[in-house]
């Protein structure tokens, strides 16, 4: 075929077209309208932004291709020695500040050997075990602010207790939460031509050398932890180096820090927007808090979607997929989809059959899924406890202004009746836990050490 | 009614064990979920469907 017939073949193949910048206020603003609209008429579409790429909004649709981990790849070739693939992020990074995301950007079997390797540290055996540690953590937060009946839900409590209980897995000093939980979430929502930018590029560089440094310190002086797991496992028949041990870690990071930020920010938003329900729930949470929690996962789905790479040409459903093709699984809008959830653009605290794809489908569900729970119904039913009447405050709530790639919130001012503390302040708090994780060899996988941590 | 957890398609969403804990447990080690019975009894039926239904990867099957 000549140029011209390949290039009109090609035109012929990707089609319905659409034209979303999901890096736009239109996505954010009109995303319910825009989900209504895609799964009636175009549930996979080709979206001629950002160089072209296959957008799939439908939840059949996405389901059918998600879990085809023959046919997809997330692998990021940063040193383009192989296909030259560029992950999952879309637009891709640039050349620049191109780094690889851990194993979210690398394919079987690699990715399998990682996945291994960490599971015992996050599944939902191993996150049990810190129960009384994430109680302990949320108390301190809530203690911060209990008596004057301020709070910022995002600054003073969502932000604190992911970063905290993060690095006490990693193995990192849990006193050293704060030097990674700005530049993580102000990357997030900062853009690139933002005069912010460079101070969150700097925040961002002291992380990573502070991570550098610490990788070192555990490789000499090993501790209980993931960051130890990652120094020692042989992948595929390597060891990994410091470097890539820190973009494992760093995904790591990324992953638990902003989205159960979002969750939570959101549920409380609309709790607060929802004051009988949220009697209810606090009421009811021995019976509605698991489904409440699927349904805030459902609703306001943290991670929006994921890119993929097409590895080999194949037709799913009548479309035809080219390798190198570029894809975008919308676990957002795949989860607002009528033909799946009855009502989908409201909130059933009671929901059943809700099998939403907010964690991912396939072999890269999202390795924190456990973690996200149970950090979640900590942090929301101790403030169902002891803020029960707060409200937020009016147009004082700061959206990301973008939700492209995390649906996010910078900031929840809330009011409510002061209460009493009933325990340390953060800092204290934050000393005992180092002082318990390290005597009790907490962050040891629940194949090593099965039983919960005693406070 | 019988039940199974296809090992081929479960990635350890949890959901069955959450929506039915009688009929469905996690594997320490990764949270892979595995049916603790294959007959499920009348008064479960309703919970296992339950299961099936709201399984991200519809690895519950029922039988």
């Amino acid at each position: 075929m000549s140029t011209e017939e390949t290039q009109a073949a090609d035109t012929a193949r990707k089609k319905p077209v659409i034209s979303l910048d999901r890096h736009s206020a239109r996505y954010r603003v009109e995303f319910e309208e825009l989900a209504t609209e895609f799964h009636g008429k175009c549930p996979v579409a080709w979206n001629d932004t950002h160089g072209g790429y296959w957008f799939a909004s439908g939840n059949k649709e996405l389901f059918d291709i998600a879990r085809r981990s023959d046919v997809l790849s997330n692998d990021n070739d940063v040193s383009g020695t192989k296909n030259g693939y560029v992950g999952i992020s879309i637009p891709h990074q640039t050349t620049e500040n191109r780094q690889r995301g851990g194993f979210l950007e690398m394919d079987p079997p690699e990715q399998r050997y990682y996945r291994q390797a960490l599971n015992p540290y996050l599944s939902p055996a191993a996150v049990a075990r810190w129960k009384p540690v994430i109680e302990e953590l949320t108390r301190a937060c809530i203690d911060e602010v209990i008596e004057s009946g301020r709070v910022d839900f995002v600054d003073d409590l969502a932000n604190i207790v992911p970063a905290v209980f993060t690095l006490a897995m990693l193995g990192l000093p849990l006193k050293a939460w704060d030097i990674y939980c700005e530049p993580v979430h102000a990357s997030v929502y900062t853009s690139p031509d933002s005069p912010e930018y460079p101070a969150v590029r700097a925040k961002s560089n002291q992380m990573f050398m502070h991570l550098l440094g610490y990788i070192k310190e555990i490789k000499e002086n090993p501790r209980p932890g993931l960051i130890n797991e990652l120094l020692t496992v042989e992948i595929n028949g390597y060891r990994p180096d410091d470097f890539e041990v820190a973009g494992v870690v760093m995904l790591l990071i990324g992953g638990g820090f902003d989205t159960t930020t979002a969750l939570t920010a959101h549920s409380l938003e609309w709790l607060s927007e929802n004051p009988e329900e949220r009697a209810r729930l606090s009421r009811e949470r021995e019976t509605l808090l698991d489904s409440a929690t699927e349904e805030f996962l459902r609703f306001y789905t943290p991670a929006v979607g994921d890119g993929r790479t097409i590895s080999q040409d194949v037709e799913i459903n009548g479309t035809r997929f080219k390798e190198g093709d570029r894809l975008w699984l919308s676990w957002a809008m795949a989860n607002r989809d009528e033909k799946v959830f009855e009502d989908p653009h409201n909130v059933h605290l009671d929901r059943k059959g809700n099998r939403h794809a907010s964690f991912g489908l396939g072999i890269h569900r999202c390795i924190g899924s456990n973690v996200a729970r149970a950090v979640f119904k900590t942090m929301l039913t101790a403030v169902l406890d002891r803020m029960p009447d707060y409200v937020c405050t009016p147009g004082q709530a700061v959206h990301y202004d973008t939700t492209g790639v995390i649906n996010g919130m910078k900031n929840l001012p809330a009011t409510f009746t002061p209460g009493r503390r009933i325990g340390d302040g953060l800092n204290e708090t934050i000393a005992r836990m180092q002082e318990i994780c390290d005597e009790q060899r907490l962050a040891e996988p629940v194949t090593v050490r099965a039983t919960t941590a005693k406070l | 009614m019988k039940v199974r957890v296809d090992p081929e398609l479960c990635q350890g969403h949890t959901l069955c064990a959450m929506n039915a804990p009688a009929l469905f447990a996690l594997r320490d080690e990764d949270g892979h979920a595995y049916a603790l019975q294959e007959d499920v009894p009348a008064e479960l039926e309703g919970e296992a469907k339950e299961a099936a239904r709201s399984c991200p990867e519809q690895a519950v099957v029922l039988y």
